[in-house]
């Protein structure tokens, strides 16, 4: 019964919060005062970007289905994470000094000096060191070892 | 817009909100105008409740209007106008705070309402007859909005909308896009939160 009574007492206190006006005078004049804000308006250019933002977190404002919002947020978010998990230089590994190993196919490189790309077959190793290790050139551009594409092989 | 007030169609008999807004889009624009004044000061008192300061919901409530006019064409008419231009308010409201947030950090009670215009109403016929009153008044205001500002902008707005404006729970749990269960449980806790930060006057 006393809570009830402590928040029949809170709302009354609440309700004072009503009289938290500007006043009438304000009111009376505020279609002109936005008339005038419109104008302005009009002759500032939103940034492109606004546009954007908007239609994420106000997909209802624009006129979007939710659901669209959703299936297009999702799409993003596959071609996203495909783009960065792509397979370039995705899978190799640095070794201790400074060469680098191909989880498939092999591949070493070493530090150089030397700023051209170069191809450097005496370096090629194998990780395994088995037979039927497929050995494959290397790339060095001398500032450590380049990720290894078959396509620029020979 | 005033330069169409002429052709303001039949105001006195009372239009619907929705028949204003199929005028205004039909290119009458007196009848946004109509429902500028009608709704004004009701979205006057969401932002400022859950702003606390006359200047920002000046600003806010410009914005509201004009984006609501702008995005007219693509009401449907699925809610009413009215649940439309309160979640418009709301949700530019919310992001005003978060980005206010960002800039000042959490607002102190000394950053509110500095702006010269009129705290309360009543107040002013107050003062000229009881000063004492008049200042518990005021040191009532300064807690009151000290406490608002504590809870969350959720639990402040279900507190606006309910306590302060005295709409329905449905209607808040559609401006608020959640559900009654949702709206009764922010409330519950609102006012736990409130009856302990406003103890000492509800014991008065």
């Amino acid at each position: 019964m006393k809570q009830n009574d402590d928040i029949t007492q809170l709302q009354k206190l609440l309700q004072l919060k009503r009289h938290e006006t500007p006043g009438q005078e304000y009111f009376s004049r505020f279609v002109d005062a936005f008339h005038q804000y419109q104008r302005r308006e009009i002759l500032r250019e939103e940034p492109w970007y606004a546009k954007v933002v908007e239609v994420l977190f106000e997909p209802w404002l624009a006129g979007i289905p939710r659901l669209a919002t959703v299936g297009a947020s999702a799409a993003l978010l596959v071609a996203g994470i495909a783009f960065f998990l792509g397979p370039v230089g995705s899978n190799s590994s640095q070794l201790a000094d400074g060469k680098v190993a191909h989880e498939r196919g092999i591949m070493v490189a070493s530090n150089q000096s030397d700023d051209s790309v170069q191809i450097q077959p005496e370096l090629i190793e194998t990780a395994a060191g088995g037979e039927g290790t497929q050995l494959r050139p290397l790339y060095v551009n001398g500032h450590g070892a380049v990720a290894y594409d078959s396509r620029l092989a020979f | 817009m005033s330069a169409t007030t002429a052709q303001l169609p039949d105001l006195e008999n009372g239009p619907t909100d929705e028949e204003l807004v199929v005028s205004t889009v039909g290119g009458n624009l007196a009848s946004y105008d109509e429902l500028i004044r009608r709704f004004q000061s009701r979205l006057y008192g969401v932002i400022y409740h859950l702003t606390s300061n006359h200047e920002d919901t000046n600003d806010m409530l410009m914005e509201v209007f004009d984006k609501a006019y702008r995005s007219l064409p693509t009401f449907r008419g699925q809610s009413s106008f009215y649940t439309w231009i309160y979640r418009i308010a709301i949700n530019r409201t919310f992001n005003f705070l978060e980005k206010r947030k960002r800039r000042q950090g959490a607002m102190s009670l000394n950053e509110l309402d500095e702006d010269g215009l009129p705290k309360f109403d009543m107040p002013d016929t107050i003062a000229r007859n009881n000063p004492v009153k008049s200042t518990m008044l005021n040191e009532l205001q300064n807690k009151l909005n000290e406490s608002m500002l504590c809870l969350s902008k959720e639990h402040r707005t279900v507190v606006t909308l309910y306590d302060i404006q005295g709409l329905a729970h449905a209607e808040i749990a559609k401006i608020m896009g959640c559900t009654e269960g949702t709206v009764r449980s922010r409330l519950h806790y609102a006012h736990k939160q409130l009856q302990k930060s406003l103890g000492i006057y509800l014991r008065r």
